[in-house]
């Protein structure tokens, strides 16, 4: 039982692969399909370079066996699709949140589950949040500020057409900065 | 920087579980979320022969509530805490103790037994489950058992777990509505290990007086310390009329450390310890007055 079948999703597409059970999932996606956006720096879960959706929650593909990804759907940077993903990396375009690239693809998947959640967040939740993921580059203000202005964005774009509907699920304290 | 190869088992259900740890004995490892494993086993500091991957079991993803508190399934994630995805028969302390470990991409992953099992004493799980006094039944081809966390700890990634028995859920009782909590977790940087890490509980009281004190510090030895005597000096008195320093004396006592050792950085420590029970003994109370 050295190799294992593992049937699994990969950016919407039915995948089934037979791999050496010691398979990472960064290693099954950079090594079996060819999809090396995803990064691997620490290879022990400390710098988020390899961070990728798995059934839509980010989690560390380095830290994750591809055989313990039966019936998942995985989302790397290259399948991140859709209004809230173009809305960041038109963010990190314009505010410049990219210096060597190699934390980006941690970096958006981070951010996008941010973005997603339609939470205001002040800087330092944002900082907070984003503290799984390490960039060697120091970049990290221009990277805060897309993340915050995408954020924004996603935000506005919900409650425009419609009236402001008032947050008051149970969700954490989030604070109103500007 | 990759894992040793190794057997992958993936049961689905607990007895066979249990049926396959007992058949493969000392070469075989649990795995659940593999937050903690797979580091070591990607540094080769743990090369396991058999992984027996308990997370496509879902009578372990279970939870029971009644009226006396809850049964958490071992493999209940850290995240399903934290957003109260599960029901928190705490007042909310393991929502915030969840929400405190690694990062959202650790939480999203690791889990309640995962982490009892590997037993780090600056991890959260064990400090706030020993603070309430938790238990975890535990499975083999023996039988069932209960063992208390107090007990399941035996140390650096030592607990009293035999190789073939495998966690199936976190037993917690339902804390008083009388019963305050408190918590601080001191560390570098957000999502690092604690250098230290207090927890509080104590019964209401309108007034900042500190009532029947349970302090439990975590990252200071070797499984977490009940504060004992450090509890005995707190009773009774008013929460701001005890200083950080104050605390430095009998945590020392408590965790049989010399308070005034030669040595600079063990003196530091005890003192991050002191200002860490201190910051938990003063949350209880901005809990309080929040209301």
């Amino acid at each position: 039982m050295n190799e294992v079948t593992v049937h699994l999703t990969v950016q919407h597409q039915p995948r089934t692969m037979i791999i050496p059970a010691r398979t990472t999932l960064a290693d099954l996606l950079r090594d079996h399909l060819g999809l090396t956006g995803t990064h691997l720096g620490c290879e022990q879960g400390v710098c988020g370079a390899c961070t990728v959706l798995l059934d839509d929650l980010p989690v560390r593909a380095c830290l994750t066996l591809a055989a313990a990804c039966e019936g998942a759907e995985v989302i790397t940077v290259e399948g991140l699709e859709g209004p809230d993903a173009e809305r960041l990396r038109a963010c990190f375009a314009e505010q410049g949140a990219l210096q060597c690239g190699f934390c980006t693809p941690g970096m958006l998947l981070a951010g996008y589950y941010l973005v997603r959640g339609r939470q205001p967040l002040s800087r330092e939740e944002v900082c907070q949040a984003m503290s799984g993921n390490i960039c060697r580059c120091t970049g990290y203000n221009a990277i805060v500020r897309a993340i915050e202005a995408a954020i924004s964005q996603g935000i506005e774009a919900e409650t425009a057409p419609a009236q402001t509907v008032p947050r008051s699920s149970g969700a954490p304290a989030a604070g109103t900065e500007e | 920087m990759k894992p040793a190869a190794f057997d992958y088992h993936r049961p689905a259900g607990t007895a066979e579980a249990v049926r396959l740890l007992s058949d493969l004995g000392d070469d075989a490892k649990v795995i659940a979320g593999g937050q903690s494993l797979l580091p070591i086993m990607n540094m080769r500091l743990a090369e396991p022969a058999h992984l027996v991957d308990v997370t496509g079991i879902a009578e372990l993803r279970q939870t029971t509530v009644d009226a006396s508190g809850a049964r958490y399934g071992a493999t209940t994630t850290h995240m399903r805490f934290e957003y109260q995805l599960v029901p928190d028969v705490t007042g909310g302390l393991l929502s915030r103790m969840a929400a405190g470990i690694g990062y959202q991409a650790i939480r999203n992953r690791g889990t309640v037994g995962g982490s009892l099992a590997h037993s780090d004493p600056s991890a959260e799980w064990p400090t706030v489950m020993a603070a309430l006094d938790a238990a975890v039944h535990v499975l083999s081809v023996r039988g069932m058992r209960r063992v208390p966390v107090r007990d399941l700890l035996l140390g650096f990634f030592s607990t009293a777990l035999e190789p073939d028995e495998l966690i199936v859920d976190v037993e917690v009782g339902r804390l008083p509505a009388s019963t305050r909590w408190g918590v601080c977790k001191t560390a570098r940087k957000p999502g690092e290990f604690a250098e230290s890490l207090a927890v509080a509980l104590m019964e209401h009281d309108a007034t900042p007086r500190i009532r029947q004190p349970r302090l439990w510090l975590g990252a200071a030895a070797d499984t977490p310390v009940r504060l004992a005597g450090t509890e005995r000096l707190v009773e009774g008195h008013d929460v701001d009329a005890v200083t950080a320093d104050d605390l430095v004396v009998p945590i020392a006592a408590d965790l049989g450390a010399d308070p005034g050792a030669g040595d600079p950085a063990a003196r530091y420590v005890l003192h991050l310890h002191a200002v860490t029970v201190h910051r938990a003994l003063r949350a209880v109370h901005e809990e309080v007055s929040d209301e």
